[in-house]
């Protein structure tokens, strides 16, 4: 008989809600009281994340996301820069304590598997896609999903971005590129390198089909059962404290 | 002051960093280190920074001072290593 774990299904909020939730999960897991959790949700409004190390000057047009009421956030996991489009993409973060007999110890094996699972989740739709070590899934050469891993307070939290739709000219307008003016050529040298589920399907692939299909790829891949449930008064109380420290200045810039 | 400012290196087969490095008669007075690499723990990363003030600027010394570093804590680096940070700290240094 397969496991349960909760499912935090599709909440949207503001990007220091969900990265106070990711990291409130992972903290409750020191008191054993939270069951291992995949989450799957949307930000608004829509938001870049920069990974932990990265410079944010250098990284984001911080003119362009006040003027366009993108937020800015930084995340407690390394990687690369993300626009959490609203519009076009969903993210799942995945949490277990770091001895948890599923999870493999070594890192990369543990992105391999956790990765598997939206793997599976894009192949119920129709989609081919594989793991592209550190940390990427791609579809035809193409990068569909990045992704990040931290290991801390004794638990193991990935979260990471599935492309529904994409918009290369928005996320320049967002995101610096060495202050050049966006070109054409900008544009497609972008679509060779990235691409998106409803661009691979060719069809209006909806965010509640790739919801679903997520779900049950989690499910497959972890044999585990995913039982919707909701944040605990414990952590919900928890989250309230990280969000102030992601919408800190100190914490957005401290890098 | 010495350093040429932020400079970006990509790792081969790994990731891409940047270091903002300045040095003061011969050492080291002040770095930066960013980049979509990996490190567990992340606040190791501030702790580097810091105990790389004072640090000779020449390869060896800070190696050493790299390695000694690495050496001593348990730290997990991915999409990077040690000798990739002493490198891209010596280019902002302006070393040859």
């Amino acid at each position: 008989m397969s496991d349960t774990w909760r499912l935090i299904d599709m909440r949207v909020e503001d990007a220091y809600t969900q990265m106070g939730i990711d990291e409130a999960i992972a903290y409750a897991r020191r008191r054993g009281e939270t069951p291992n959790t995949v989450r799957l949700y949307r930000w608004s409004p829509s938001a870049v994340s920069v990974g932990y190390f990265q410079s944010i000057e250098n990284e984001v047009d911080l003119d362009a996301c006040s003027r366009l009421g993108v937020d800015v956030i930084r995340r407690i996991t390394g990687g690369g820069a993300v626009f959490h489009d609203y519009d076009g993409e969903i993210t799942y973060s995945l949490v277990a304590p770091d001895d948890d007999p599923k999870i493999p110890r070594d890192i990369i094996s543990s992105y391999r598997l956790i990765c598997g699972c939206v793997i599976k989740g894009l192949e119920r739709l129709g989609l081919d896609s594989e793991f592209k070590p550190i940390n990427d899934i791609v579809a035809g050469g193409r990068k569909i999903s990045g992704n990040a891993q931290t290991r801390r307070y004794g638990a193991v939290l990935q979260h990471g971005t599935v492309l529904v739709d994409c918009d290369p000219r928005k996320i320049f307008t967002v995101l610096k590129v060495s202050g050049t003016k966006i070109s054409d050529k900008m544009i497609k040298a972008a679509e060779e390198r990235v691409t998106n589920v409803r661009r691979e399907l060719g069809r209006d692939v909806s965010f509640e089909e790739a919801r679903d299909a997520l779900v049950s790829g989690f499910e497959e891949t972890l044999d585990v059962r995913l039982e919707p449930g909701e944040l605990t008064a414990y952590e919900a109380e928890l989250m309230e404290k990280f969000r102030e420290k992601y919408r800190s200045h100190e914490w957005v810039f401290r890098r | 002051m010495n350093g040429l400012g932020r400079v970006e290196f990509k790792v081969p087969g790994g990731k891409l960093i940047a270091a903002e490095a300045e040095a003061e008669g011969g050492r080291i007075v002040r770095v930066k280190i960013t980049g979509d690499f990996f490190m567990h723990p992340e606040e190791a990363i501030e702790e580097l920074e810091g105990s790389l003030t004072g640090v000779p600027v020449d390869e060896r010394s800070l190696e050493e001072a790299m390695n000694g570093f690495f050496g001593s804590r348990s730290i997990e680096l991915i999409g990077v290593a040690p000798r990739d940070f002493v490198h891209v700290i010596r280019m902002s240094l302006g070393s040859p």
